[in-house]
């Protein structure tokens, strides 16, 4: 009797897990023993390589023993990893892996679908993100979110600015006013816009409507950034410009970015956690998971042998 | 096998794809079934536009001499063959034996044609329009002067005017005594042909003297209408008074009167002192008298105009007969007022610009006008305000309600079985008919809601049952505040199936709780209903603009729900993830991303919504419809807007007009142009809203403001 590994379910909406590419058949070529991925595949405990320079860092978000369940199928399988404070953490993995769930654990966006079921705790700045006192809305607000697709609202530039200020009943136009600018010079956008405030966020092109979308996120001065894969929908250059743009940021936020793009990874990010099939599995500093990794996993993964 | 080869290769080479496969006739068959349905789009605007329009083009009069001599004036209206049998058919073939034949007086096989014409002069002739055989008639002209009166009452006259009249009554000379019969007077200047008789009066006879302004058709026409313009001051003048004024006198003593009888009934039941209802009456009394006495000041000053109205006169003469317009039909020998004349057309003598004139003066009377002879002729005025008055009041009825439940559908109920349901069921509602819709509104909101605001509950319940409710009622709310609070879902953790069951058992009593409401409010003791003094004839408890538009409603909520829900589930995911990201409550993501985001989507329900309610005849007919309304439901007077009145509409307008008129040959041109008038409304009202929802949906969904 073999025992029977349960496929990954494909919710019918939202961001579940999706169905893993397997690109390990290729790997049994190389000869080399892929002992946690072996592992994973037969459902048995292991012990994610986590780099011991991380633990020293000053943590600002906390994932402590943390799954996640839509229905019955298990995305997310006990992940534990500090976020260091006023760094760019980055989340690489196959298609699949749980990163965009895992980011969006942490400010609790997965809460929209039914059916999830979550185990294990997050602390974001010491306090459970996952209690049941806690006021949703007012998490949200401590964390901005950059979406794969720039989602610009229907209104105006300013108006996109400063939505979430108003949601939060702000109305003095001086401190709109001034979060606006402040905002859109953060994001880089400030000089193309400036003259058309009051146009529509729609009519700016893609990279400007994704940095209008970090304006956005970054104009109530969140505690954590998230970004899922800010840049999959630009073009090279539009995707340069977000790079550096997340460079400036990560000096006054913490940055937690999911990207599918390795180079990217280790271009913008300090910290990198590989993540396979809703597990972590190597968590360092990115010029270590790059360069010099613990598991041949990582490594197979990051030259880009497999996913 | 391998010689072959070859020649099946040839062979593919050249074969081609059939005709079918390359779905050639296909493209004919849907491009034919178009262009038929386009054909049918256009021969049915082309038929409406081009009755609707010509209604109101003054053709030429006509003077026609038939063979047995008798000469009679008409506007032709139209032509057609017929089968002459019997000794009709023996007369056509001696003429045509002896070469008498007409030129067109026989159709291409030979039939006879006939005409029909619009002959007026209903007082004289009885009916105002007559077959003409056209090989009967020996001459035919089109004389100068020949004039069509439209007039207030009893429908055209055709005829010569021959004079206006100074007409007035002077005291009868004593009996033997000698009076002037004929002589002069200088009327403005120039000396005027006077008569003098005696005429027996009701009150004895007068001296009746005519003065003769103008004699003869071209003089006549030259000053008619600056006598008009001052006869139709008058009438203006004494409508205003019999009309609006006298009506608003009768209406506050009607008021004073339920006034009372409401304090009687308040007496009755020993809510008020005997001498409160003193008081009432003496207060009554008194302000029914200083309003009788204003009532009798107005029909004084209105008695006034009407005998200065009643001198001018208008003598026009028809040719068959030789007999003039008369006053009325019980007084063939009086000639008839200025002021019975709507508009004078010398339809002979106008120009191409004359002609024109008439017709856009018609034209005017119609849209802006009130209607005359049962609908038969005058405007619609009343009609179009109050269609697009109603079409107005059921978007501001149908919007929010459609929306907010399609919200509710779509956002916060829980995708299930039961939000399945509701959903089939809403969209099999738009297929029902719409005379149950009619029905419906007949019967609740009619006889059961406006019954119940006329008068109060039917049976109430006393005193002690009412109080229990009302604690049941409380003590409900609270357990099912308290469950819902209870049974809140906590994030990340489903809920067990405890808290499944507390949650149920709290919206069961929500539900008996709204009922428990409703039985308390229509078995309340304490509510007497806010029209009951002038029970037993209804207010509210009858057809009406409010209940109409309320049925229309609920008639075209199906559409709007539908839209509303498409539109609100087109809106992208990522704008609702990016607005909760932004820390946005659901309330919030809905009203600032998801209502401007759906709002194009929403207008085009309310379009459906507004075509669909605004050409609907069916249930107006049960709630609300009524072929005469002239008053539109607003006044000076509180409320300013009358809902409950009764009301015309177009729809129903064109049925009335078209298929219950009396007279239904003069009124057949109208029930085109009437449904010209309906479908130039329903594209304006279409068209605004278009417009607004392309000015939407620049805003919120492309983005270019």
């Amino acid at each position: 009797m073999k025992p029977m590994t349960t496929p990954p379910a494909t919710p019918t909406h939202g961001p579940g897990p999706r169905p893993a590419e397997t690109g390990l058949e290729s790997l049994a070529a190389t000869g080399v023993q892929f002992t946690v991925i072996d592992a994973i595949r037969n459902n048995q405990p292991f012990t994610p390589a986590v780099h011991e320079t991380i633990l020293e860092q000053d943590p600002i978000v906390e994932v402590k023993d943390f799954s996640l369940y839509y229905g019955p199928s298990k995305a997310l399988h006990n992940i534990s990893m500090p976020i260091p404070r006023g760094k760019v953490t980055s989340l690489i993995g196959p298609s699949g892996c749980g990163k965009s769930t895992l980011l969006r654990s942490v400010n609790r966006l997965n809460d929209l679908i039914d059916n999830v079921r979550v185990t294990g705790e997050i602390l974001l700045e010491k306090s459970p993100v996952y209690a049941p006192n806690v006021d949703v809305i007012e998490l949200r607000k401590h964390t901005g979110m950059v979406f794969q697709k720039s989602n610009p609202f229907p209104m105006s530039i300013f108006e996109n600015v400063v939505y979430p200020l108003r949601i939060d009943g702000e109305k003095r136009k001086s401190v709109l006013k001034d979060a606006c600018e402040r905002a859109l010079r953060g994001a880089a956008i400030w000089d193309e816009v400036k003259d058309r405030l009051h146009q529509s966020g729609l009519s700016l092109s893609g990279g400007q409507q994704q940095r209008l979308c970090i304006a956005r996120a970054i104009a109530a001065e969140p505690e954590v950034l998230l970004m899922d894969e800010p840049c999959s929908a630009l073009d090279p250059i539009a995707t340069l410009r977000i790079e550096e743009l997340i460079n400036e940021i990560s000096q006054r936020f913490t940055v937690l970015i999911v990207t599918h793009n390795m180079q990217q990874a280790a271009r913008v990010s300090d910290y990198t956690a590989f993540m396979y099939l809703g597990r972590l599995v190597e968590y360092g500093p990115t010029a270590d998971i790059f360069q010099n990794p613990r598991l041949p996993e990582t490594e197979q993964y990051v030259t880009g042998r497999f996913g | 096998m391998t010689t072959s080869t070859p020649q099946s290769e040839h062979q593919r080479r050249v074969r081609r794809t059939p005709l079918a496969a390359r779905g050639e006739p296909m493209v004919w068959l849907t491009g034919a079934c178009l262009c038929v349905c386009l054909l049918m789009i256009a021969g049915l605007l082309t038929a409406v536009v081009v009755q609707g329009a010509a209604t109101f083009w003054q053709p030429r009069i006509h003077r026609f001499t038939l063979a047995d001599g008798a000469t009679t004036m008409g506007v032709p209206v139209r032509e057609e063959p017929y089968t002459a049998i019997g000794q009709e058919l023996a007369d056509i073939e001696q003429m045509i034996a002896r070469d008498t034949m007409p030129q067109g007086a026989l159709d291409d096989e030979g039939r006879p044609m006939r005409r029909l014409y619009r002959v007026g002069n209903r007082e004289a002739y009885g009916d105002p329009f007559r077959w003409v055989s056209l090989y009967n008639i020996q001459r035919l002209e089109k004389p100068a002067h020949a004039t069509l009166l439209e007039r207030r009452e009893w429908g055209v006259w055709i005829g010569m005017p021959e004079a206006i009249v100074l007409q007035d009554a002077l005291p009868a000379p004593a009996e033997g005594e000698a009076f002037e019969e004929a002589g002069t007077a200088t009327v403005n200047g120039a000396p005027v042909r006077v008569t003098r008789e005696i005429a027996p009066t009701d009150d004895g006879p007068v001296l009746r003297e005519r003065k003769y302004i103008a004699e003869g058709p071209e003089a006549v026409l030259a000053v008619l209408d600056e006598y008009l313009d001052a006869a139709d001051e008058r009438w203006s003048r004494l409508y205003h008074l019999n009309e609006v004024v006298i009506g608003d006198i009768n209406h506050d003593i009607e008021k004073e009167r339920l006034r009372h009888r409401e304090m009687e009934l308040r007496h009755a039941e020993g809510r008020a002192t005997d001498e409160a209802l003193a008081r009432s009456l003496e207060r009554r009394d008194e302000r029914v008298a200083e309003l009788n006495r204003e009532y009798a000041k107005v029909r004084a000053e209105a008695a006034e105009i009407d005998a200065e109205d009643a001198r001018w006169r208008l003598v026009i003469t028809e040719p068959e007969q030789g007999r003039f317009a008369p006053i009325r039909q019980t007084e063939p020998d009086e000639f008839m007022r200025l002021s019975q004349v709507v508009r004078a057309v010398p339809a002979n003598d106008l120009d191409f610009a004359g002609r024109l004139g008439v017709y856009f003066s018609r034209w005017g009377e119609f849209v802006g006008g009130q209607p005359r002879e049962a609908n038969a002729a005058g405007g619609v005025f009343p009609v179009i305000f109050c269609t697009v008055l109603l079409t107005v009041l059921l978007s501001i009825f149908v919007v929010p309600l459609g929306v907010i439940a399609a919200l509710y559908l779509r956002e916060y109920a829980k995708q299930g079985v039961v939000v399945s349901a509701v959903r089939i069921a809403v969209n099999n509602l738009a297929g029902v008919p719409s005379i149950v819709y009619g029905v419906f509104g007949l019967g609740f909101f009619c006889y059961t809601l406006g019954r119940y605001i006329d008068g109060g509950p039917s049976v109430a319940w006393s005193n002690g049952v009412w109080f229990m409710g009302m604690f049941g009622l409380l003590g409900l709310t609270v357990l099912a505040v308290i469950a819902g609070y209870v049974a809140r879902p906590v994030p990340g953790q489903p809920p067990s199936r405890r808290m499944k069951a507390i949650a149920w058992a709290g919206g069961l009593m929500w539900i008996g709780a709204a009922g428990l409401l409703i039985a308390l409010l229509a078995r309340s003791p304490f509510f007497h209903g806010f029209n009951r003094a002038s029970l037993p004839s209804p207010t509210f408890g009858t057809k009406g603009l409010l209940w109409a538009s309320l049925t229309l409603a609920l008639l075209t909520l199906p559409v709007v729900i539908v839209a509303t829900e498409e539109a609100i589930s087109a809106v992208p995911r990522s704008l609702r993830e990016g607005s909760y990201g932004c820390g946005a409550s659901k309330w919030q993501t809905i009203q600032r991303i998801v209502l401007p985001r759906a709002a194009p989507g929403i207008m085009t329900g309310m379009i459906l919504a507004m075509a669909r309610g605004a050409g609907e005849v069916a249930p107006l007919m049960l709630v609300g419809a009524v072929k005469l309304a002239p008053d539109l439901p607003f006044s000076g007077r509180f409320p300013f807007i009358h809902l409950e009145k009764s009301f015309m509409h177009l729809g129903f307008h064109i049925y009335d007009v078209g298929f219950q008129s009396p007279d239904s040959e003069a009124s057949r041109p109208l029930a085109w142009t009437t449904t010209l008038l309906l479908i130039v409304i329903i594209a304006v009202l279409n068209l605004t809203a278009i417009s607004l929802r392309a000015r939407l949906r620049r805003r919120f969904v492309t983005g270019a403001f």
